[in-house]
């Protein structure tokens, strides 16, 4: 039966390589997201592994905090620890992630990504996180060390001068020595600044303090017990690993990180399963019917009806084998492709050897086959039930389950999908969005199983504008002839139609609602100054910013991250008069005079999370520890306060660092708001190359700006499952070019000319993209829509439906539809009058 | 007969299939008239070569060497898209099954040829044709809702319906029983008689036969005879001169 499987196969050239294609593709994805993955994080561990220091002590945060405001400690800690029995030396490193380097130029480097840190020159080379390479080791104010790659990728060399921003002030200092990474961890292969150890803790942290300690052992000592020892001395304000537990800690850090990007190739991956596997099943419904007559000679013959379904089945392992095999290494070529592009770009990512892993090949395979096996299951399953007579009646029909049934299941989940978007919009946030999304999914299945049953009718109505002529008339009527057949193929390109119009509502509301709440929010603040690349800056920019002319009023915005309760909130504090004017402010209760006693305003949403009322106390956990605050005042939701906010002297109590994140700037009256921009830039850009001083037009358009990328993103990736989806319409429309190949003969002999024969297949394909573009259209904007407002009060204040966009979108599905139709109207129009018509 | 009366004229017509020694010639020096307002049938055993004659006469094959005239147009040097129009407006054609779109209705089928050159039926001689076809009630219908006999007659019909200058008719009555293949045979007799059409018929069917005018025999790609006004007998005969002819011809060979 196998052999019968492959010469099937190798007869049908055509339908094997669309087929192979779809599956390829699929696998693709999901091998190339493995060995991608496999590969950087393999890297990352080997270097790892090879060098830590044996003990290493950090202070234990109270809450989860980035790399670019680490916790940190005094000092006296480091001669606790070396006190303890087995320490032979503690050394304190401090390494944070808040430093940006120029070029030679004065603008920023580009980092393609990589963030840079900045770090104290080692007391101990012995344990240092880097070593010299050359030049002597930076000392004071006015010198720095600059990591080898970063330094040659500038071009600059010892002696030369190097401007550096921190969050304290912009440095130019001399470039004294140039170093490597001697260990690895978060630094590794990051660009890396160095200072002497009193201005490293000036300029990074702005106040004295270290970030770790790193231990090294006497012989003889056991590095489980000394930290063991260490964490018994010294209590639960440190945490203490040994080698082997930050080795493990960063494998797991870097397996969530890649886990993340792996997950999310891994996700289109099955979307271009799944829409490839409507092309699957078609082909095998069409090739089932075609063979119908051979099978059911079969069965007469004596073949039994596991035999036949075997037949199909094995036709279908041949090709997802083959498909996977493709797959797997079209896969493995772009992870091969990302990773020399990093080499071009010199970024000394450590790279190891493109991790092939068994699990990555068994899965390959599985997912290939398994799912053309799956989708060619029910074909196979139909071609078993062939009645034996069939072979010699004339028109054989293959057996197909009732659509009363699929009328039932359909119009089941069809109500269920209503009830989740009920239940979805009505429940509101995050969770009611979480409910349509499952209520989408199943109106999506809904409609699969609908769609032969609904397909004539909305294709009969959607063809309308089209005319009647004879061309497309008959057009129409093949597009409707095998209703399981078009909507199976229209059903792929909804899917993927559905998710782009879906994304590009939320993408616009998402735009929209964002410049809403700034109009709301921003007052007179008519400038905003910001920093690139860092989060926070120098005070001394707004100090100056003040003496700027035409400047009425500088306030400032100071953010850190906390917890209240289990909630992740941000920390902000803000200036006396941020609230009487730049910023406008509703108050639900409370007043913003609360500030000026040590009260926080908290956010809405937050007070009604936590039940929180004015005068309320609550706990709020930052680096610094747990602070017992009491509420002032509720905010009604705002895009600039979303937050936690309190005064610049309670901020300080936080733990927050004296340096700016946002600075409001009035403008006084009289004064051309551009004029005083340009002032501003005139002052400071020289100092500080990297703030961005923006009007409010232009700081929503920067808030905009992500949304944009992500769509961008997202749509490149849909467009995958689109070509595949076009895959489908054009083995539709050939293979039945094929099948009707009589029927082609007999319409050319009567005088079809081959103009009207490609409108005919043209118009075929258009109906079936149409009704795949229009169901996808429905379902996404319904669902878009629904989500929206399920979130009104969670940042989607804003409906914007982008009808250009949407329409655009149509327009373009047609003449993708016709673009679909120029290969098999080309075969049609080939075929000889005369063979044709004598065509069995 | 003059050249006025002439509907097709096949003029030396040979068509070889192959080359070398295994060169075939189907059709070897073939002319023969076909008259206006006439019906002829062509006849022959399988393999004389008369399915190709009547694709050359309708413009579906080009002849390896000679001329076809429809009226006063040569077909043998009409390029693919005049060629088909010219199918399209001025010749009908009847197969022997498989005549009509299924995805159209009888109605639809009738008026196809009409609809793809976007001209309107005459509603008079449709009413004519389709009330001679006796299927008034099943207009509406699907092919695969008629019978095969019904299937031939709305074939029919199609192939009257632009008044074509000829109909052709690939063995017509082949699929079909006695008794329906009457029904088809009558139709196109009175196409001719009654409406002056023009047919030219490929039977084997000495009954079929018996309907035309005319029967031209065919063998070995040649012309052996014809016979004018022929009664199943009469064809019956002939055949039978015909195939002792081949006989004693492949004997003499042989």
């Amino acid at each position: 039966m196998f052999k019968l499987g492959l010469r099937s196969v190798l007869a049908h050239r055509l339908r094997f390589v669309l087929c192979t294609l779809a599956v390829t593709l699929g696998v693709a994805f999901a091998g190339g997201a493995m060995v991608f993955t496999d590969s950087l994080s393999t890297a990352l561990k080997k270097n790892f592994a090879v060098s830590t220091a044996e003990v290493t002590v950090t202070p234990t945060s109270p809450i989860e905090t980035g790399t670019d405001r680490p916790a940190t400690f005094q000092i006296d800690l480091v001669d606790r620890i070396a006190a303890v029995p087995g320490v032979a030396a503690a050394v304190p490193q401090l390494l944070v992630s808040n430093v940006q380097i120029l070029g030679p130029d004065g603008k920023l480097l580009e980092n393609y990504g990589l963030t840079s840190f900045g770090a104290a020159w080692p007391r101990d080379p012995g344990a240092a996180p880097f070593k010299l390479v050359d030049g002597t080791a930076p000392w004071g104010g006015d010198q720095l060390a600059l990591d080898e790659s970063t330094a040659s990728r500038a071009g600059y060399h010892v002696g030369d001068q190097v401007r550096i921003v921190t969050p304290a002030r912009a440095v130019t200092a001399t470039l004294t020595a140039t170093t490597t990474p001697a260990q690895a961890g978060a630094a590794a292969g990051a660009p890396l600044v160095s200072f002497d150890g009193a201005t490293a803790q000036l300029l990074l942290l702005g106040k004295p303090g270290w970030t770790s300690i790193t231990v090294s052992l006497k012989p003889g000592s056991d590095a489980n017990t000394v930290s063991k020892a260490i964490g018994d001395t010294i209590g639960d304000s440190v945490t203490v690993r040994t080698a082997k537990q930050v080795t493990t800690d960063g494998e797991h850090d870097l397996d969530n990180t890649f886990g993340g990007f792996g997950t999310v190739l891994l996700l289109f991956a099955g979307l271009a399963l799944f829409v490839g596997g409507f092309l699957i099943v078609n082909t095998f419904a069409m090739v089932v019917a075609q063979r119908s007559r051979e099978l059911a000679m079969l069965r007469a013959i004596g073949a039994s009806r596991g035999q036949i379904t075997g037949t199909v089945l094995a036709e279908s392992v041949i090709i997802g084998f083959v498909g996977a095999t493709l797959g797997l290494l079209v896969g493995i070529g772009v992870a091969a492709g990302i990773r020399f592009g990093y080499e071009l770009l010199d970024l000394r990512i450590p790279t190891a050897s493109l991790q092939v892993t068994p699990t990555t090949i068994i899965a390959s395979y599985v997912i290939g086959i398994g799912v053309t096996v799956a989708a060619a299951a029910p074909a196979a399953r139909r071609a078993g039930k062939l009645p034996p007579v069939a072979a010699m009646r004339d028109d054989v029909h293959v057996p197909e389950r009732s659509l009363l049934v699929r009328l039932l299941i359909g119009a089941f989940m069809l109500l269920m999908a209503v009830l989740f978007f009920g239940i979805g919009v009505s429940t509101g946030g995050l969770p009611g969005a979480v409910l349509i999304t499952l209520g989408t999914g199943t109106a999506v299945l809904a409609i699969v199983m609908l769609n032969p049953i609904i397909s004539r009718y909305v294709v009969r109505a959607l063809m309308y504008p089209f005319g009647r002529k004879a061309p497309v008339t008959l057009g129409r009527r093949n597009a409707e002839r095998n209703p399981r057949r078009t909507s199976a193929t229209a059903s792929a390109l909804m899917i993927s139609v559905g998710l782009i119009s879906g994304l590009l509502v939320i993408g616009a509301s998402v735009k929209a609602s964002i410049d809403k709440s700034m109009v709301d929010a921003l007052g007179t603040a008519e400038i905003l100054i910001t920093n690139d690349g860092t989060p926070s800056f120098s005070t001394e920019v707004g100090d100056r910013t003040a003496k700027i002319p035409g400047v009425q009023a500088v306030q400032r915005v100071r953010q850190q991250s906390g917890e209240v309760g289990r909630a992740n909130v941000q920390v902000t504090g803000v200036s006396d008069g941020t609230l009487a004017g730049p910023v406008t402010t509703t108050f639900d209760a409370g007043s913003a005079a609360a500030l000026d006693a040590g009260q926080a305003l908290i956010p809405r949403n937050l007070a009604k999370t936590l039940k929180l009322t004015v005068g309320k106390p609550f706990d709020l956990k930052t680096t610094s520890g747990t602070h017992r605050l009491t509420v002032g005042g509720i905010v009604a939701p705002n895009r600039q306060l979303n937050a936690v906010v309190v005064s610049l002297p309670t901020y300080a109590t936080l733990g927050g660092s004296p340096s700016d994140n946002l600075l409001y700037v009035e403008v006084a009256k009289g004064n051309q708001v551009a004029q005083v921009r340009t002032g501003i830039l005139d002052q400071l850009r020289k100092d500080y190359p990297t703030l961005q001083v923006r009007d409010q037009e232009a700081y929503a358009a920067v808030a905009r700006e992500p949304v944009n990328g992500v769509l961008i993103a997202v749509g490149f990736l849909l467009a995958m499952a689109i070509l595949i989806a076009l895959l489908g319409i054009v083995n539709t429309l050939a293979l039945g070019v094929v099948e009707r190949t009589r029927e082609i003969g007999l319409l050319r002999a009567i005088g079809m000319d081959r103009p009207q024969l490609s409108r005919m297949l043209r118009v075929e394909s258009i109906a079936i993209t149409l009704l795949g573009a229009f169901l996808g259209l429905a379902i996404g904007v319904a669902f878009a829509t629904a989500v929206q407002s399920a979130m009104v009060d969670d940042g989607l204040a804003v409906r914007d439906i982008p009808v250009l966009q949407l329409v655009i979108a149509v327009v373009l599905a047609v003449v993708f539809g016709v673009l679909a139709a120029v290969w098999p109207s080309r075969r049609a129009a080939r075929l000889d009058v005369l063979q044709a018509i004598a065509s069995e | 007969m003059s050249v006025g009366d002439v509907a097709v004229r096949a003029a030396g017509v040979w068509k070889r299939y192959g080359g070398g020694l295994t060169q075939v010639d189907a059709l070897a020096g073939v002319s023969a008239d076909f008259g206006k307002g006439r019906f002829t049938a062509i006849m022959g055993p399988s393999g004389s070569g008369k399915s190709t004659l009547l694709h050359c006469l309708a413009g579906l094959d080009k002849p390896s060497d000679g001329k076809v005239f429809l009226g006063d147009v040569d077909l043998t040097t009409l390029p693919e898209k005049q060629l088909t129009h010219l199918r399209r407006d001025r010749i009908g054609f009847v197969f022997q099954a498989f005549n009509l779109v299924p995805t159209l209705s009888a109605l639809e089928n009738i008026t196809l040829p009409l609809d793809l050159a976007g001209r309107k039926p005459d509603q008079d001689w449709m009413t004519t044709v389709v009330d001679t076809i006796g299927l008034m009630d099943r207009l509406r219908h699907k092919p695969s809702e008629l019978s095969g006999g019904q299937q031939q007659r709305v074939a029919c019909a199609r192939a009257l319906v632009s008044r074509p200058d000829v109909v052709f008719a690939d063995e017509p009555t082949g699929n079909l029983d006695s008794r329906s293949s009457g029904d088809v045979l009558d139709f196109l007799h009175r196409s001719v008689r009654e409406f002056n059409q023009t047919v030219v018929m490929v039977t084997h069917d000495p009954t079929a036969a018996s309907y035309a005018d005319r029967v031209l025999f065919l063998a070995d790609g040649q012309l052996q005879s014809e016979l004018v006004d022929p009664t199943a007998e009469t064809v019956l005969d002939a055949m039978k001169q015909l195939e002792t002819q081949q006989d004693t011809a492949d004997e003499l060979a042989g």
